[in-house]
């Protein structure tokens, strides 16, 4: 079995084992010692804040197996993703041009560098080992963020957003950062992404990047070609959160051209779909044909803790069975409250 | 024998035939019979001083007085942009500068401007083809300085001239390619139809509104912002020698420079003087000999200005000039009468 928990100190060794296979395209992805000790650190603090209106916040989650405590995976979500400072994205803007005169109509895309984003919570940093892709486990850890974001409203705001890792080509040369960021900043892509460390939110960006929106059909072929296009490695978390709710197509990254996929709390199923149930231990057998499988989450501020588990709801009751086991890994007892989505069939 | 004079009521047919010759890019000169007829009234009302001063177009023809025939035409227009928008690039310049990535970036840009708005214009230069060589280049353009040196008053205090832009052997223009057809989706001799045809709504409408980074477009693109077609290349050197210049303005489809100048600061402003004309006593032994530094003179009548080019004086004098019975004929003057003269090419030390 596996469980989402908050990162700890002690996660830092595991962390930096996990970020050294991880490519350099996750750019959300904290890589070095002293950044992940950095955002070990800030998730820590922020557990610890009792918050009323989202700011600085930023909470690191680790999958750990219940089996040997091994780490297999990582992911975080800031409640505000200017966090200090203005997050940047572009936006894929359409002008519609019309001439009566000439009897003429078409559409022209163009790309605005824009702030809209900055109060927004954001997904980020997830990684997954490769034998998970695609499993069960990376599920839960991309939904383990919003089920707490679900049982702590006042943390997040209403808003949640991720990006995703543009297209590069074999040699980590993005064709998007060719056509545009380097006209601007003079230097590689990683290069780039290594100075600003994966920043989005940078003062430097605004004096470096275009003021005024840049006209898609005037960038080259292929820079066109991979907006809002995913990087191979972005599959799975692409899958994951659509299945969520979350939709791509309006803003694309500055850098990239990744996918930037944003939904209002509404849309996504761990808050419209989720029912707050109280614990109770499951007695006897035998109702076995009731059983859902479902993603649940502690409803309480610290140790929280969220697993994939065989549950059956009672839903005039309000109540949840869980296994002993379950009540065990997921550290509650009969009477506390828990979070629970049907995991779609 | 050449002589550039004011267009009247009669010149159609020629100017018509001139306009077949002309080709694509020229906005200005299309062999359309409604157009040029309706050009040649307002012109032909413009010198008559019947229309406001900001409406006036003044077309100027060269005659070939042996044949009749119409060796070149070319035009001065009061103002531009004041009844269509008169759209250009102004090729500006964007610094990103970051300390912290110690990253200085000097971007130029392409901004749609009306900047040029009310200015004066000089346009429609063409020559035929039978007729290039020798001073007739020369004479055809700067006779329409040389009004202007007569007339200031008539004129905004810029003058501007839009060259025709850079286009490859078969008929390209690399820059609309790059651009415009992103936005218009049609050819460029379509677009330029249809500006000629006073249809320009339609740049507002499609054009990018927004400054545009030179550095988006293709290099091709890119290197022929602010420069002349082949053909137009003397006309612009010309034009540069009278003291007009390239200030960073582009035609928004082919990238053409505008050249712009304070009309007060044209030579033919600064040089060209008034003379009294008396009759020449020889004329053929000298003129062998003096054609080296040819002079352009036009008489001062705005309703019939004409305008020749005589060979340089032996003994020049300031406030006289003496010319044969034949120039004064093609200038419609007589001795006694005053005339504008300036030397046709810069002194060399200017």
């Amino acid at each position: 079995m596996y469980i989402v928990r908050p990162v700890e100190i002690s996660d830092i060794a595991a962390l930096e084992s996990l970020a050294a296979v991880a490519s350099l395209g996750v750019h959300t992805l904290p890589k070095t010692r002293a950044t992940i000790t950095r955002a070990v650190e800030r998730s820590l603090a922020s557990f610890a804040t009792p918050v009323m209106i989202p700011s600085e916040e930023s909470y690191m989650f680790v999958l750990e197996s219940t089996l040997d405590r091994s780490i297999a995976g990582t992911a975080a979500i800031s409640a505000n993703a200017g966090s200090n400072g203005t997050y940047f994205a572009f936006r894929n803007d359409v002008m519609q041009q019309v001439s009566r005169d000439l009897n003429i109509s078409h559409n022209v895309h163009a790309l605005t560098l824009c702030s809209e984003l900055t109060s927004h919570s954001q997904l980020s940093g997830f990684f997954v080992r490769g034998w998970c892709n695609g499993s069960q486990e990376a599920a839960l850890l991309s939904r383990a963020r919003l089920l707490f974001a679900a049982v702590m409203p006042q943390r997040f705001g209403d808003r949640f957003f991720v990006a995703l890792a543009g297209v590069t080509d074999s040699h980590a040369q993005s064709p998007f950062w060719e056509a545009l960021g380097r006209k601007f900043f003079q230097m590689d892509f990683m290069e780039a992404e290594r100075l600003i460390e994966g920043a989005r939110n940078r003062t430097l960006i605004v004096e470096l990047m275009p003021h005024y929106p840049v006209y898609v059909p005037l960038l080259p072929g292929d820079a066109q070609a991979v907006m809002g296009q995913i990087h191979p490695e972005g599959e799975l978390p692409f899958r994951l959160l659509t299945e969520e709710g979350f939709e791509p197509d309006q803003y694309i990254d500055i850098f990239d051209g990744g996918p930037i996929l944003q939904a209002h709390k509404h849309a996504l199923r761990s808050f419209s779909a989720s029912e707050l149930c109280r614990v109770v231990s499951k007695t006897a057998p035998g109702n076995d044909a009731q059983k859902k499988t479902c993603l649940i989450g502690t409803a309480r501020d610290e140790r929280f803790r969220a697993m994939t588990a065989e549950c059956v709801i009672h839903a005039p009751a309000g109540s949840v069975e869980l296994s002993p086991q379950v009540m065990r890994a997921l550290q509650v007892v009969t009477g506390d409250t828990v979070l629970c989505v049907k995991i779609q069939d | 024998m050449l002589v550039v004079r004011a267009v009247n009521e009669s010149d159609l047919e020629g100017m018509l035939e001139l306009a077949g010759q002309v080709g694509s890019g020229m906005t200005t000169l299309k062999p359309d019979r409604k157009m040029l007829g309706q050009r040649l009234e307002i012109a032909c009302a413009s010198f008559a001083e019947q229309i406001v001063r900001t409406q006036r177009d003044y077309v100027f023809v060269m005659e070939d007085t042996s044949s009749g025939r119409l060796a070149g035409i070319c035009a001065i227009k009061s103002a531009v942009g004041l009844e269509e928008p008169f759209y250009n690039y102004r090729i500006g310049t964007l610094v990103h500068s970051s300390r912290e990535l110690g990253v200085f970036s000097q971007m130029e840009t392409l901004y749609l401007s009306n900047d040029l708005t009310g200015t004066t214009e000089l346009c429609s230069l063409f020559l035929h083809p039978d007729y290039r060589g020798g001073t007739n280049g020369k004479l055809l353009s700067k006779s329409r300085l040389l009004f202007m040196a007569q007339f200031p008053h008539l004129f905004n205090a810029k003058v501007i001239a839009e060259m025709r832009g850079f286009q490859t052997p078969d008929g390209t223009s690399p820059f609309y390619e790059s651009l415009g057809r992103h936005f218009f989706k049609m050819d460029f001799n379509h677009v330029d139809d249809l500006t000629s045809l006073g249809k320009k709504s339609f740049i507002a409408e499609l054009m990018p509104r927004y400054p545009l980074y030179v550095d988006y477009l293709p290099v091709e693109a890119q290197e022929v912002i602010g420069r002349v077609h082949v053909a137009t290349a003397p006309a612009r050197r010309l034009l540069e020698q009278e003291g007009m210049y390239y200030e960073g303005y582009v035609d928004i489809f082919d990238a053409g420079p505008v050249l712009q100048a304070r009309v007060s600061e044209l030579r033919a402003l600064r040089e060209s003087t008034l003379a009294i004309i008396e009759p020449a006593v020889t004329a053929s032994a000298e003129t062998a000999t003096a054609v080296a530094d040819p002079v352009l003179v036009a008489n001062t009548v705005l309703r019939e200005f004409r305008s020749i080019v005589v060979p340089a004086p032996p003994t020049p004098q300031p406030t006289r000039i003496a010319l044969t019975a034949s120039e004064c004929e093609l200038l419609a003057c007589g001795a006694g009468d005053p005339v504008r003269t300036m030397t046709l090419n810069p002194r060399k030390n200017s």
